[in-house]
């Protein structure tokens, strides 16, 4: 046998392993600068954080970027991550929301709030290729359907808040509504999700 | 199943907002510091937190390109190798950079260089390592050099990173990738390709030790890299 096809088969073994592990497991070995254990942690959730991303700046190039930097965070700050607080998919979720906020306030997109055309033809472009996608995209529907369900006050602040990236004070100007009557819809709209949700609140 | 009613506090109000993202950037760190004294408002986070985690993934579907990937694990592979090239001493903060001496070779810049940056070469010796570090400041041309941007080689040992700042993104669909240059030779085409940051930064790992190379280039180029360069050089550092 080659030493070129020992070497591969060596390497394919050690990612099969790699695979095998947990979220969590492999995020220690990310604190250990493994770059192999990063790399499987960014297939298992770069779809799902690309999604939020592009969800929130409708552009796909504003979109990479901010998932580019997320993850870059978590690969150079992994030694933060502590399980006791949750998952992976939801740290690296939030990394991804706050660095999306981030380019929403600088300016660089300017239909906040809004999916863009692009948006569209990036659904098309999607199609459901594993199990665990179509999953998702069930989870997905179903947590969407729950914030249609909401009345329509308290959906309109939540999405302007978590997907737009607009303060309550922000949102009070813009709906000519007082800012206390904006956060009571937000926390009642949140507890009514959260009821409405039940138990398919534990996320993996 | 339990609900958030038993929050009577009068800061209750703001848990949503904050939960949300949503407070103004001044009411955030009082909040915060409320949280760690109300028991009342922390239980109401901790239950609400679950519904924000479900908001992230209430999205439509939409699929990461292969060049995010590429130019993400361009920069991880890079910092990785460099990180297991120096071990530790990698980690610890640059606070040893003060016991550094540095000494500044010539400088080589011609009339067109000084325009869109300086070319330096300089070598650094780390006295409390026995690795020698090598670091050579690349020359940034023109579209690039108008952005303020910086790149330099870093040699440690027989590994070689290049990293840059303030670097313009490439063009979508595109990347910057290197060439290793030796004399009068046509540029020989690397796998390192790289994008850079929201900030501009950026690290990729160069291949081989730079023995019998004189230049070290960087070119855009389509996602996935050329085999020959198809534009000019925005980076070229001299060895």
């Amino acid at each position: 046998m080659s030493e070129m096809i020992r070497y591969k088969r060596s390497a394919e073994s050690a990612s099969a392993s790699l695979r095998r592990l947990a979220d969590e497991d492999l995020m220690q070995l990310v604190t250990e600068n493994d770059d192999a254990a990063f790399a499987i942690l960014y297939e298992r959730h770069a779809n799902v954080a690309f999604s939020l991303a592009f969800r929130m700046c409708g552009k796909r190039q504003v979109a990479e970027e901010a998932v580019q930097e997320a993850f870059l965070s978590a690969w150079r700050s992994g030694a933060r991550y502590d399980r006791t607080r949750g998952s992976v998919r939801t740290w690296v979720l939030g990394i991804v929301h706050n660095r999306a906020i981030d380019a929403l306030r600088r300016g660089v997109v300017h239909d906040r709030g809004r999916v863009s055309d692009e948006g569209i033809e990036e659904r098309l472009e999607a199609p459901e290729r594993t199990e665990e996608e179509v999953g998702r995209r069930d989870e997905a529907r179903e947590i969407r359907t729950a914030l249609d369900e909401l009345p329509a006050e308290q959906s309109h602040v939540i999405e302007l808040a978590y997907y737009g990236g607009f303060s309550h004070s922000e949102i009070a100007a813009m709906l000519e509504t007082p800012i206390g009557t904006i956060k009571g819809r937000m926390r009642l709209g949140l507890q009514k999700l959260r009821l409405q949700l039940g138990p398919m609140q534990v996320l993996s | 199943m339990s609900t958030t009613s038993e929050n009577h506090c009068e800061r209750g109000v703001d848990v949503g907002a904050y939960a949300l993202g949503a407070l103004d950037e001044h009411e955030v760190e009082p909040f915060r510091e409320h949280l760690e004294t109300c028991a009342e408002c922390r239980e109401e986070l901790s239950q609400l937190q679950g519904v924000i985690d479900s908001l992230a993934i209430a999205v439509p579907h939409a699929r990461a390109s292969a060049d995010l990937r590429g130019r993400l694990m361009g920069v991880v592979h890079g910092e990785a190798e460099l990180l297991r090239a120096t071990g530790h001493e990698a980690d610890r903060p640059e606070r040893a950079r003060s016991v550094w001496r540095w000494r500044v070779f010539p400088a080589l810049a011609a009339t067109g260089a000084l325009a869109a940056g300086v070319l330096i070469g300089a070598l650094a010796l780390n006295t409390h390592s026995s690795e020698q570090t090598r670091v050579i400041q690349a020359q940034v041309l023109p579209p690039a050099a108008g952005h303020d941007a910086t790149a330099a080689l870093r040699k440690v040992g027989s590994h070689v990173q290049l990293q840059v700042t303030g670097m313009p993104a490439p063009a979508l669909g595109r990347i910057y990738e290197v060439w290793l240059k030796d004399g009068s030779q046509p540029p020989e085409p690397t796998d390192a390709l790289f994008s850079v940051t929201g900030q501009g930064n950026g690290t990729v790992g160069v291949p081989g030790d730079l023995k019998g190379v004189s230049k070290v280039m960087v070119t855009e180029e389509p996602a996935g890299g050329s085999l020959e360069p198809t534009h000019s050089p925005v980076i070229v550092a001299s060895v």
